[in-house]
């Protein structure tokens, strides 16, 4: 039924050292030239389903021969999701802590078109000709701080609610979602991460782990990397080539 | 996690009230081999992905395969799950929806019993446009209860706004709205009150129209006594959206608040747009919005009267039935004219 993928995929979550649970999914699928992580949020309610939700029903889309309509549907899907999650919520009296949400970013790839979608920090980086490119802006207050204050990195960084995010699947009743499309030249190496995994590791570290060709050998030098580290949140990878 | 269980132990009002709770021992576990078997019919693959809901097992139950998350609600997720027992026995179609608590309330009985109780009152709904519950069951390994159902495949109706922002044609309107509120009607008619109507708890499957999700609901005066009532003085739970004032202000659950959340349902099918703007109803109603109301553009002028009685902030004004409300619906507009709605 599915036809051989030129493209090879190793994908792995962890919680980390000190959270009880993983928040984080992944999907990990070549055959449809689909890949996702999302991280969920919510702390002690729900952030774990969130995040599987929007894995779960991207996982089910369609797989149709039209790049455009694929691209349609994934937005689609998480515009239902951002409403699922939002406004379709039973709210319990006295809980204003019962909100649902996850970031994400998928991969759609197909020939060599490529698409980017996203929502929140989870980022997508490329590996192209030796050089590591972040395609992915987070919706992050840090990120907010740099662009509109012209604060630099490392003020932003040591901003309290540096990473609060400004967008997230089920945050707010309209959901914006970032997409960018790109041409894909052989030998390029993607990588999805939640900022568990990145916060923890420099783009040095990054680019070494992609630079190697077997995607499971790179990622488990990330993971290596960022388990040295204190890894206070869960972390998720999913490496992505040709 | 832990901050909801006070609240969890106080889900009953009373001392009175809490005898009436049934509660259920947890049996040994039994074999807990899962049966083997092959699935007949080809569900789209699993891709690989990986996702923490606390220890859920893969087979429940030994025999029940949990295959997929479908959606998440206050206390529990419904997934979609391999029923291995039907399998091995030839079924063609062994898919099922099986609905769990989360694991934060697995430990409570409280809240097991109100799953229960979720399940008592659709098993006591026979209508074609009510979900259909199977069995309630609980888990002796992981000690959670569950509830198994019919698997419903198509739209849910928030996803169908998603795809029609404009909202429905009359005709594919009124083939939603009439059967929705026909079971509605007759839940009511059956002393069940279903407590949070909304697009996410009516599927357009492809038998036709389902109400589903009767966890917030409960069994009128004298119906299914000994059953745990959910109090809503202890816990209200609701979908902001679509909750009629008396609830958000904490009064008792009633039919007349069911006919204001399917009323925001079929106003906002037939334009695409939420009759108050997606606000809580006590701050539309703080805001005066029920004076800025127009008809939505799909719905023949003939409806309007009624739907606008249904939309009602004041549950004293909103002096129309579900049963009423399909009859105005259904009603053609010739003899429409002849129909008078009781002040």
């Amino acid at each position: 039924m599915l036809v051989a993928s030129p493209w090879r995929s190793a994908a792995r979550t962890d919680p980390g050292k000190v959270r009880a649970r993983n928040e984080d999914a992944f999907l990990d699928c070549p055959q449809q030239g689909l890949w996702v992580v999302a991280d969920g949020m919510g702390g002690h309610q729900g952030g774990d389903i969130a995040s599987q939700l929007i894995v779960a029903s991207l996982a089910e889309l369609p797989v149709q021969d039209d790049f455009d309509e694929r691209l349609k549907g994934i937005r689609q899907c998480l515009h239902w999701l951002n409403r699922r999650l939002g406004q379709e919520l039973t709210v319990t009296a006295g809980r204003h802590d019962s909100i649902m949400g996850s970031t994400v970013v998928a991969l759609l790839v197909e020939g060599n078109r490529a698409a980017c979608i996203w929502a929140g920090d989870s980022r997508c980086y490329l590996w192209r000709d030796q050089r590591l490119y972040q395609l992915s802006k987070d919706h992050s207050l840090q990120q907010q701080l740099i662009d509109e204050q012209n604060m630099s990195v490392e003020d932003a960084r040591a901003h309290p609610a540096a990473h609060a995010l400004t967008r997230a699947v089920g945050a707010a009743e309209q959901l914006t979602l970032d997409v960018l499309e790109l041409e894909v030249y052989p030998g390029d190496a993607f990588l999805l991460c939640s900022d568990g995994l990145y916060q923890g590791l420099s783009s040095d570290a990054l680019g070494n782990a992609l630079s190697l060709t077997a995607p499971h050998v790179a990622l488990e030098r990330l993971f290596d990397g960022a388990l040295r580290g204190s890894a206070r949140d869960n972390l998720t990878a999913v490496v992505i080539r040709q | 996690m832990t901050e909801f269980m006070p609240l969890i132990d106080d889900l009953l009002v009373t001392e009175e009230e809490a005898n009436n709770l049934t509660y259920f021992a947890f049996a040994k576990p039994l074999n807990g081999k899962p049966l083997n078997g092959k699935p007949h019919k080809a569900e789209p693959a699993l891709a690989p992905t990986k996702a923490s809901v606390g220890v859920l097992p893969d087979v429940l139950a030994g025999r029940y395969r949990i295959e997929r998350l479908l959606g998440a609600g206050g206390m529990g997720a419904v997934y979609r799950a391999r029923d291995l027992l039907s399998e091995q026995f030839g079924d063609p179609d062994p898919y099922i929806a099986l609905k769990i608590l989360s694991e934060e309330f697995a430990e409570s009985p409280d809240a097991s019993a109100l799953l229960y109780s979720e399940f008592a009152l659709t098993r006591r709904l026979r209508h074609d446009n009510v979900l259909r519950p199977h069995t309630f069951e609980v888990d002796t390994d992981c000690q959670r209860a569950f509830i198994t159902m019919e698997l419903m495949r198509g739209l849910t109706l928030d996803k169908l706004l998603c795809e029609r922002p404009l909202g429905l044609p009359w005709k594919e309107l009124r083939d939603i709205a009439l059967p929705l509120l026909d079971a509605l009607a007759y839940a009511h008619a059956r002393g069940v009150l279903h407590g949070d109507i909304k697009p996410s708890n009516v599927m357009l499957s492809e038998e036709g129209v389902r109400l589903f999700d009767f966890g917030l609901g409960q069994a009128g005066e004298g119906i299914l006594p000994g059953l745990p009532h959910l109090s809503r003085n202890r816990f209200n739970a609701w979908t902001p959206g679509y909750a009629a004032p008396e609830l958000l202000e904490g009064q008792t659950l009633s039919a007349s608040a069911d006919v204001y959340g399917v009323a925001c349902v079929i106003y906002e099918l037939a334009g695409g747009k939420h009759p108050f703007r997606r606000l809580p109803s006590t701050e539309a109603r703080a805001g005066y919005l029920d004076r800025e109301l127009h008809p939505p553009k799909n719905l023949p002028k003939h409806c309007w009267p009624a739907l606008h009685k249904a939309l009602a902030f004041d549950a004293a004004d909103r002096t129309i039935t579900a049963a009423q409300l399909r009859d105005a619906m259904g009603a053609t507009s010739s003899w429409l004219q002849r129909l008078r709605l009781r002040a």
